[in-house]
């Protein structure tokens, strides 16, 4: 038996949680059947019987640095056999979102994301003001006639001009909160080794899939989520390299379609579409075995498949030319991804470095 | 008393609750006629080893109520019989029994001849089809009445060999059913319950393994009129386990399977494990629990044990179950280790709940139920309930259920005289 330790339950914990989605963790009577048939709980750390305890009780400061919380996928293996239908991947996917919001910098961010089912039109609607602002103060907003290409509207100089210092600035703000984390998690468990050499084996772990692979209950999600995170690396790089290719190699825009470059982006399009549309499926007609959705997990899932469906449209748009509409597409795409980008450290994105720093403590945690 | 209907009660169901609520009423002056779908009585108590918490065989406590039975004169035993129609009347219920052929009667000396000449074999229905027996056969050594009966089905066509081995003209081939209507004052319904099927548990290995079984069977294992003689034996290979595992709460309180507590597993299977050190004191038995759930004085039967070398309680309900180098691997979180643990077991004895008579039948009698399909009273139509189909009970409460079934029918056809 472990030594006897306080613990400090809290009323408002457990109602923030239930009022987000995790209600159903009342139920649970603590039988365990979820953690034995957790295909990715570690014989010595499972989950999610205790985390459903923390839960019921209210028990925050023990979730927010408790790796398992990050470790879970949400396969919902779980949920399906639960004899109380208790949702214990419900509930672990709301206190995930909980401990995002708690942990973000600055906190107003994480408290406006989190509430995005009533904040959405102001996330959605000030990336768009900004477009709209910026390109009337650079271009005049004019969409000429005889217009060919979106650069005659946006200039590609902008466009970088504008997400390079965003992307710095969520850096900025994800990485405090990243280490806070990396520290709680610290106090969860005796770590050995050092970072690096513990983080290439997770990349490669997540860049295979692998742990979503073991899911039972919705094994397709492991290729609608690959699919969506090998079409984001891709169409990263593609920003990258097209930056190479209009600043250093002066190449004429837009690439012909036979270009590598092209090629590569056009790659991850499909992936994207691809990943977009199982996850999409699932979430509609996926019942237990996807999960229930909260506003948190539905924002995020928005934003991505209107990135995806207004990137596909900017494209289409270049073979048959309406100046008017396409520009407005494109507007809308520049939207769609400023509010992504801004949102990263506090929507569902975070679970990227979350995720990825709790498999990096769970290597370095585990018995040699 | 003053019992004024000269209507009798009937008592639908001759299991332990149906044969006491039969027995009161007569015993307390009331004509009583008790009908049992099977060609004896006992129904499910009978097909128990032993029962808690004394742990004695349930033969003497029948014997008992046999001799009851036998001596009341104002009790009619049907068997083979079953209710086909019941309609309210102004003095109760008019209720059609249809009676199935009798094909050996009263003449019957149990002598075995016929049995011995019967070239038909059928799955056991005592032993819950764990073995197989003549078409022709005593069926189980407690059976009251006290004579064989013929499964006519299974006959060959135009074997006789029976009718000519017996040397008292005890069968008829062509005997045959008939229906009686009886008026009765009152009727208490004493169905029953039927196993949870393990067929519905693949995951735990529930008619998959042939070493996975449910409580039920594993009572006829140990009981010497089982298919073993009462040899605690794997189904897969007739050894002696070493390792035995009962997994509690298999298909109960889970909204996919029984939302309900059964009331009885948990004590079943601490009584099973004692089966299992009697005969095989070196073998280890685990039990595998959400709640050690023993009420009352069973508190006792749990602590002793609970005691006993050789046998440990665990808590975490059993996830998975599969099969692993000639035997069975049960996958669970020992939750006061905080591990998962893939145990190892030899032989698995699912705990499986009762599943009320009543659930999804479109009864005769059209009887109320609650959400899990047990049988509420209805004193307006002088209906009620005794036994499991009234709830989930062991034999102690359902007899006592049964007795007051019995008073409150007696009221109710008092008043309806």
């Amino acid at each position: 038996m472990a030594p006897l330790a306080d613990v400090f339950p809290s009323a408002e914990f457990r109602d923030d949680l239930a009022g987000r989605g995790g209600a159903t963790a009342a139920r649970c009577y603590q039988c365990a059947t979820c953690s034995s048939v957790c295909q990715l709980a570690p014989d010595d750390g499972p989950f999610p019987r205790r985390q459903m305890l923390k839960a019921q009780w209210g028990l925050g400061d023990q979730l927010v640095n408790d790796p398992a919380v990050w470790l879970c996928h949400q396969c919902n293996d779980c949920t399906v056999r639960c004899p109380r239908d208790a949702k214990p991947g419900d509930v672990m996917q709301t206190v995930r979102s909980l401990v995002v919001e708690k942990l973000a910098t600055p906190a107003f961010m994480g408290r406006l994301v989190a509430k995005a089912g009533s904040t959405w039109p102001l996330l959605l609607g000030a990336p768009f003001l900004f477009w709209v602002l910026v390109l009337y103060a650079v271009t005049g907003l004019q969409v000429p006639a005889e217009m060919k290409e979106y650069k005659d509207v946006v200039p590609h100089w902008l466009i970088y001009a504008v997400f390079f210092p965003v992307a710095g600035l969520v850096t900025l703000a994800i990485f405090p909160s990243g280490l806070r984390f990396w520290n709680l998690l610290g106090s969860s468990g005796r770590r050995s080794g050092s970072f690096v050499p513990n983080l290439v084996p997770v990349l490669i772990e997540i860049s295979t899939h692998k742990r979503f692979g073991s899911c039972d209950a919705a094994a397709s999600r492991r290729w609608g989520h690959f699919a969506l995170l090998w079409g984001f690396v891709g169409a990263a790089v593609t920003s990258g390299l097209l930056l190479l290719a209009i600043y250093v190699l002066k190449s004429e825009m837009p690439l012909p379609l036979l270009h590598p470059f092209k090629v590569l982006g056009n790659l991850s399009a499909v992936l994207l579409v691809v990943g977009g549309a199982i996850l999409l499926y699932n979430r509609l007609v996926g019942g237990d075995r996807t999960g229930s959705s909260t506003a948190f997990d539905n924002f995020f899932l928005f934003v991505v498949i209107l990135v995806i469906a207004t990137g596909v449209l900017t494209e289409v748009g270049r073979f048959q030319f309406q100046p008017a509409l396409n520009t407005w597409i494109y507007i809308l795409h520049l939207t769609v991804v400023l509010c992504l980008f801004a949102t990263f450290p506090y929507s569902k994105f975070a679970h990227m470095v979350y995720r990825m720093l709790a498999m990096v403590h769970e290597r370095m945690t585990r018995p040699v | 008393m003053n019992v004024s209907s000269p209507q009798p009660l009937l008592v639908v169901g001759a299991g332990i609750a149906g044969i006491t609520a039969a027995l009161e009423a007569a015993e307390a002056g009331k004509e009583a006629v008790l009908v049992e779908r099977e060609q004896a009585v006992g129904g499910r108590v009978l097909r128990s080893h032993q029962y808690f918490p004394k742990l004695c065989p349930p033969s003497c406590g029948m014997e008992i109520n046999v001799r009851r039975l036998e001596k009341n004169p104002r009790i009619r035993v049907l068997t083979g019989a079953q209710v086909a129609k019941a309609d309210r009347s102004a003095n109760g219920w008019s209720v059609a029994i249809a009676v199935s052929p009798r094909f050996v009667n009263e003449r019957c000396t149990v002598c075995g001849d016929c049995s011995k000449v019967c070239p038909a074999k059928v799955p056991d229905p005592f032993n819950l089809g764990m073995n197989e027996v003549p078409a022709i056969r005593l069926p189980h050594p407690d059976a009251w009445p006290r004579r064989f009966v013929l499964d006519r089905s299974a006959c060959p066509s135009g074997c006789k060999a029976c009718v000519d081995a017996c040397t008292y003209d005890a069968i008829d081939l062509n005997a045959a059913g008939r229906e009686e209507t009886i008026e009765a004052s009152a009727v208490v319904l004493a169905t029953g319950w039927s196993p949870y099927p393990i067929e519905k548990l693949p995951e735990l290995g529930g008619g998959r393994f042939q070493d996975v079984v449910a409580n039920v069977n594993f009572e006829r294992l140990a009981s010497p009129s089982g298919p073993t003689g009462g040899k605690i034996l794997r189904p897969s290979d007739g050894t002696p386990p070493k390792k035995i595992a009962f997994v509690q709460c298999a298909g109960s309180r889970d909204v996919n399977h029984l939302p309900y507590c059964s009331a009885v597993c948990c004590l079943a299977s601490l009584k099973q494990a004692t089966y299992v050190k009697e005969q095989i004191p070196d073998a280890e038995v685990t039990m595998y629990y959400i709640d050690r759930r023993a009420p009352g004085r069973n508190e006792d039967v749990l602590t002793k044990v609970a005691a006993t070398e050789g046998v440990k309680l665990v808590k975490g309900k059993v996830g998975k179950i599969e099969e692993c180098a000639g035997g069975l691997k049960l996958r669970l979180e020992d939750v006061e280790a905080g591990r998962i643990l893939d145990a190892f077991a030899d032989l698995v004895v699912l705990a499986t709940g009762m599943v009320s008579s009543l659930k999804g039948e479109k009864p005769p009698f059209g009887v109320g139920m609650d959400d899990d399909g047990f049988g509420l009273d209805n004193p307006g139509a002088s209906l009620f309930i005794a036994g499991v189909a009234r709830r989930p009970e062991d034999v102690a409460a359902s007899v006592r259920d049964a007795t007051g079934a019995a008073a409150k029918a007696l009221v109710a056809a008092r008043r309806s005289a």
